[in-house]
């Protein structure tokens, strides 16, 4: 059940066909682990919480630069040299009181990722560099939790949606392949539309509409403005979910 | 035989060309001709020892190419895409 402020505030998406109180309610109940809360976790993480997703835990362990905020527009000028948790938490909570928020600010490794995403039902991959999505992809698939991918360049960027047992995963489409840790150029408005993406497809599983971004690998091109679809397979020999019993797919 | 390449994450070494044809009957064979037509593009593709860089992709007709991406036969009319591993977020 609804309150009246909370139909009030989800008025407009309620009004969309197939999505309705039901789907609202669905919101209501969903956990969502946002792994980063920089370029791709700020707008995922502010469009999830508009939206009413009932529970999000958010974890960086970074602190606000000023070079973050180009991109990174959950954390503002006054931010700098607060931790991004911290910075996240204030915004995300002024944005939606009504949603139930976690924001810690811990190095996610292997040691505590498990830890850190039990009792959540969708993972985010908002994370800054590879080792840390293939970790997370790992976790995903051997947890059953829904995973959803996103990176950026540039202005370009990739979107894929995950689900284990059914679904390519990150590590059958890049094979745990990584790049070199360097400081990578980005322009706030590809990982804003990277973001919007991966939010978009965790609504969509939420609420159990329309297709999802699975086996496809999307590549945005945000100078010439197209967007690409790669089809992906799942690879029997993947490291992380080979072994997994398939399921018919998604 | 005509392939079509999309190369718009190398469009810097192509005159800004998004799209380059090329001619060949495999992968390989039309890379080579790509790297002819812009000599400066091929450092980025491939190593000193002539094998494709471990962060690029080749996808024939949005398929991927992996793993002898440069034996693929491919016809006339095919397209490939070549794209680059990123991870910035």
């Amino acid at each position: 059940m609804f309150t009246r402020d909370e139909l009030e505030r989800y008025e407009r998406q309620i009004m969309i066909k197939g999505f309705g109180e039901e789907g609202q309610e669905k919101l209501k109940r969903a956990k969502v682990f946002i792994a980063g809360a920089g370029g791709l976790g700020s707008p995922v993480a502010m469009y999830l919480v508009a939206a009413g997703v009932g529970t999000i835990r958010v974890v960086d362990h970074d602190r606000v630069e000023l070079s973050n905020l180009n991109r990174q527009v959950l954390h503002w000028d006054e931010d700098i040299g607060k931790r991004k948790a911290d910075s996240a938490l204030e915004k995300l909570r002024k944005l939606n009181p009504r949603v139930e928020l976690e924001a810690i600010a811990e190095t996610i490794t292997e040691a505590n990722a498990v830890q850190l995403v039990a009792g959540f039902d969708l993972i985010v991959d908002a994370m800054d560099n590879l080792p840390t999505r293939y970790l997370l992809n790992k976790v995903a698939v051997e947890r059953n939790i829904p995973f959803f991918h996103g990176a950026v360049y540039g202005f370009e960027g990739r979107a894929m949606t995950i689900i284990p047992g059914k679904t390519a995963c990150l590590e059958c489409v890049y094979r745990g392949r990584i790049t070199p840790k360097e400081k990578f150029p980005v322009i706030g408005v590809t990982p804003a539309v990277i973001g919007c993406i991966q939010s978009t497809e965790v609504i969509k599983y939420i609420v159990g509409i329309g297709e999802l971004l699975t086996n496809r690998l999307l590549i945005y091109d945000g100078l010439n403005l197209k967007f690409t679809e790669l089809q992906v397979a799942k690879d029997p020999n993947c490291e992380h979910c080979s072994h997994l019993p398939v399921k018919s797919k998604q | 035989m005509s392939i079509k390449i999309n190369v718009s994450a190398l469009h810097h070494y192509t005159d800004g060309q998004q799209v380059v044809e090329v001619n060949g009957s495999t992968v390989g064979q039309c890379l080579d001709h790509l790297v002819k037509q812009f000599p400066s593009i091929e450092p980025g593709l491939f190593d000193k020892d002539g094998k494709l860089h471990s962060d690029v992709d080749i996808y024939v007709n949005e398929e991927s190419a992996y793993p002898e991406e440069l034996a693929n036969m491919v016809k006339d009319g095919d397209e490939l895409h070549i794209t680059f591993l990123i991870g910035g977020g």
